[in-house]
């Protein structure tokens, strides 16, 4: 082997130390905003709206923590390792820049556009159309620096860490591009591509796949490469890593459907998801053993290094939420488990746990590293350990306990085969202690993390005046020589399925991302196109029609508040369900629901049949202030609602998306104005005739009153709610 | 005829059960392969080492302003 010159090069940690800075500022910022949303549960007189209610603020702490926080770790783990795996300083030091002022960007137009309202409605990718952009170019940039910096590597072999890496690169792109398919109405407003049944399957492939592929495989990534570090062990079994990666890859993109068990998604995908989640348990714990077991003859070093110990809980919590996790899926414990407070302590041990865990463990481990200085207070770190692990335990326990008391509330039947408890408010009302206790464990996890801070900063500020830039001399990878008879030397087939074949494509990192994009791809596309194309998945209800201009104004309006992070539109073909919400709900009821809106949560009761349910005046008063209606409602108060005007001038453009997207007739279309006025018309005068049955002069002052107001909206959208199937096939609909 | 109609009207159940068998006995080959490897064994030991053996500096070092 030819001898290759030494080339000097040094690396890039500015980058890491403001990715860092930027981790753990958006970190605390996003668990407050979690404190507030868990107060505003307790005490709604704290939902100060428009801009601050529950529904606005949850999306805000859920992007803050999952793309805030957990991005910026990312980032910063993945930079400073990869470098230093493959000898090679960044790709472009310009673009590492773009990377971080871009990614802080999108994070400050996420803080201003949810509050304002301005969402898609599909959890976790609430962010508008322009956002979503954004958040794409400056993957792409993140994803050339990567890759860029693989492409000048000094070290042939990718460690494991980087394959987890490359991983999670492919498939955050493909899910976030496929899953935010939407038409603009307008700069900050559009419609998911996909409707119901669809867009719920699309949704949920996203959405189990960011926790799969943002949550998951870059922390394992970041596993592999700093507990290794901070333990001086190598990883217990490379052989494990092979394996459990391509299982993990493989298998998890299937699990989206677990979300949605028993709901109107065709009973194959339910399926599915539930047994590749059952599946997943295995990869999962192969990546939990390989960490644990790496301590083989470092446990000792746990009880003195603060870095240990958050690592060795981190990936306890990660086994723990990953056997969990596939006992969910299983769909007799999910008929119990969803829409409940089980879910929340689910994601929380994860995301607290192992997330958070991971991410301060990195941070303590690489503080004196970056700063050139000695961790501030070793002590104060220990400290944040205890406060968080006490803290995460009082979070979960409590919520555990809140789900299950839920779920057991809303299908316990009495003797008489009636629901036991027919007040929904009596299974919110009854959480109360234990959301009292989950602030105090928040409040000790947010508290360590303050903690974190504080060491942070005094650390920092017993950096250099000038930081030291080791510089490292290494070879350039020689050239491969060709095999005899070859002409494209690295990729010959002996190489690619040859005895070493693994080995053999750590070194050909393209032929490693190309094999990693088909495996995600494949397992995407199995459930996909059946859901696509296969009729018999909704079945056309004749009866169902569009929305209504105006109702459909209302429905934006509901997704405008984030009504679906407390309400469901969802009847499951459960008994308990059917008793207290009525006729389950079928899949061609939402055939021109863009995007839909199942929900994933009842903080509140299910919405799909509410349509009839309640006068107009009863919503009107609900809305206005939900605790005089139903006392001991939670519900924040919506006054803002009968106080602002609908904007008619906005209706054509968004009816004009429905008729491209096949949910409007279009030849109905140029009479949306008109029509949309004719409707809230008649909503404000048998509003008016509810208010004031006796006395002309005040029910002409009322409909004058309301005629032009958002809450007429919202009431024709709710009472168009679940009313199709009892329609005349003919009657009915935007037509 | 509407690609919907076709596909709905293809039998295809059978198809994924094949798939299923083929996507069982290539993860079976495939682990068995990888775990029963001992020539391997030395490869990997050494891969596992990467994050410890890092390169150390050399020289003198530059500086960059904090």
């Amino acid at each position: 082997m030819s001898e290759q010159p030494l080339e000097r090069f040094s690396y890039d940690d500015k980058i890491v130390r403001w990715f860092m800075v930027a981790t753990l500022v958006w970190g605390i910022v996003g668990f407050l905003v979690g404190l507030i949303i868990a107060l505003q549960l307790m005490a709604p007189n704290l939902n100060f709206g428009p801009l601050l209610t529950f529904g606005r603020l949850r999306p805000l702490h859920t992007n803050a923590v999952i793309f805030a926080f957990a991005g910026n770790a990312i980032f910063t783990g993945a930079y400073y390792s990869i470098q230093r795996l493959l000898k090679a300083r960044l790709f472009n030091d310009t673009l590492s820049w773009i990377h971080f002022w871009g990614w802080q960007a999108i994070i400050v137009s996420a803080a201003l556009t949810l509050p304002l309202g301005f969402t898609t409605g599909k959890e976790y990718a609430e962010l508008e159309w322009p956002i979503d952009i954004a958040i794409a170019l400056i993957w792409v940039v993140f994803a050339i620096n990567l890759f860029g910096t693989i492409a000048k590597r000094r070290e042939r072999h990718i460690y494991v860490a980087i394959w987890f890496y490359i991983a999670s690169i492919l498939a955050v792109a493909v899910l976030h591009i496929f899953n935010s398919l939407e038409l603009p109405a307008s700069f900050l407003k559009s419609y998911s591509a996909y409707a119901g049944v669809q867009d719920a399957f699309m949704q949920w492939w996203y959405g189990h796949n960011a926790v799969a592929f943002f949550l998951t495989t870059p922390f394992l990534g970041l596993m592999y490469y700093f507990l290794p570090k901070a333990a001086d062990r190598p990883v217990f079994s490379y052989k494990l890593s092979i394996l459990h990666f391509w299982s993990l890859v493989f298998i998890y993109i299937w699990a989206g459907p677990h979300h949605l068990h028993y709901t109107a998604l065709p009973e194959w995908a339910s399926t599915l998801g539930m047994l590749f989640s059952v599946m997943l348990w295995m990869p999962s714990w192969g990546g939990m053993i390989n960490g644990l077991l790496t301590l083989r003859g470092a446990w000792h070093k746990v009880r003195q290094d603060p870095v240990l110990k958050f690592f060795v809980v981190a990936v306890t919590f990660y086994g723990m939420s990953t056997f969990e996790g596939p006992l969910l899926s299983i769909k007799g414990v999910n008929a119990l488990s969803h829409y409940t407070d089980w879910t929340i302590a689910h994601v929380h041990a994860g995301a607290l746990g192992w997330v958070g865990f991971m991410c301060f463990g990195m941070i303590y481990w690489l503080l004196p590293r970056l700063y050139q200085n000695d961790l501030w207070s070793p002590k104060l770190a220990n400290i944040h350990f205890w406060l968080g692990t006490v803290g995460i335990l009082l979070y979960i326990v409590s919520i555990y306990a809140a789900g299950l008391t839920q779920g057991l509330m809303w299908r316990a039947i009495d003797d008489a085969g009636r629901l036991q408890y027919p007040d929904f408010v009596e299974t919110v009302t009854i959480l109360m202690p234990m959301y009292g206790v989950r602030v105090l464990g928040g409040l000790l996890y947010i508290t360590g993390a303050l903690l974190c801070a504080v060491n942070y900063i005094k650390t920092a500020q017993g950096a250099p005046e000038t930081y030291e830039v080791p510089v490292y001399e290494a070879p350039a990878l020689a050239p491969q020589p060709a095999p005899p008879g070859s002409t494209f030397p690295p990729l010959s087939p002996a190489k690619l399925l040859g005895g070493r074949w693994h080995r053999n494509w750590e070194g050909l990192p393209l032929v490693f991302t190309v094999w990693t994009l088909i495996a995600i791809a494949v397992a995407s596309l199995f459930e996909i196109i059946p859901t696509f194309l296969i009729e018999s998945n909704v079945p056309t209800i004749a009866s169902v029609k569009p929305y209504r201009p105006l109702e459909l104004y209302g429905r934006d309006i509901y997704v405008r508040e984030g009504c679906y992070n407390c309400h469901s539109q969802m009847v499951r073909p459960l008994i308990a369900e059917t008793e207290r919400y009525g006729e389950y709900s079928k899949p061609g009821e939402f055939v021109y629901d863009h995007p839909f809106q199942w929900g994933s949560r009842r903080i509140g009761p299910d919405l799909h049949r509410v349509g009839g349910k309640y006068p107009h005046l009863w919503h009107l008063q609900h809305m206005e202030k939900p605790s005089e209606v139903t006392p001991k409602s939670i519900m924040p108060a919506y006054p803002h609602l009968l106080a602002d005007p609908i904007d008619f001038a906005a209706i054509p453009g968004r009816v004009g998306v429905m008729v491209t997207l096949g949910a409007f007739d279009e030849a109905t279309a140029p009479k949306a104005e008109a029509m949309a006025h004719e409707q809230a018309d008649l909503i404000a005068a048998q509003l008016a005739e509810q208010m004031h049955p006796d006395d002309a002069a005040k029910r002409e002052e009322t409909t004058q009153r309301y005629r032009d107001k958002e809450i007429v909206a919202l009431i024709a959208y709710l009472q168009r709610l679940g009313t199709d199937i009892k329609a005349d096939v003919g009657a009915g609909g935007g037509q | 005829m509407s690609l919907q109609e076709i596909m709905s009207q293809a039998d295809l159940a059978f198809y994924p059960q094949v798939a299923l068998v083929i996507f069982a006995a290539v993860f079976v080959v495939i682990s068995a392969r990888l775990l029963a490897s001992s020539k391997r064994a030395a490869a990997y030991e050494e891969a596992a080492e990467m994050p410890l053996q890092e390169l150390a500096p050399t020289g003198r070092p530059g500086k960059e302003p904090a």
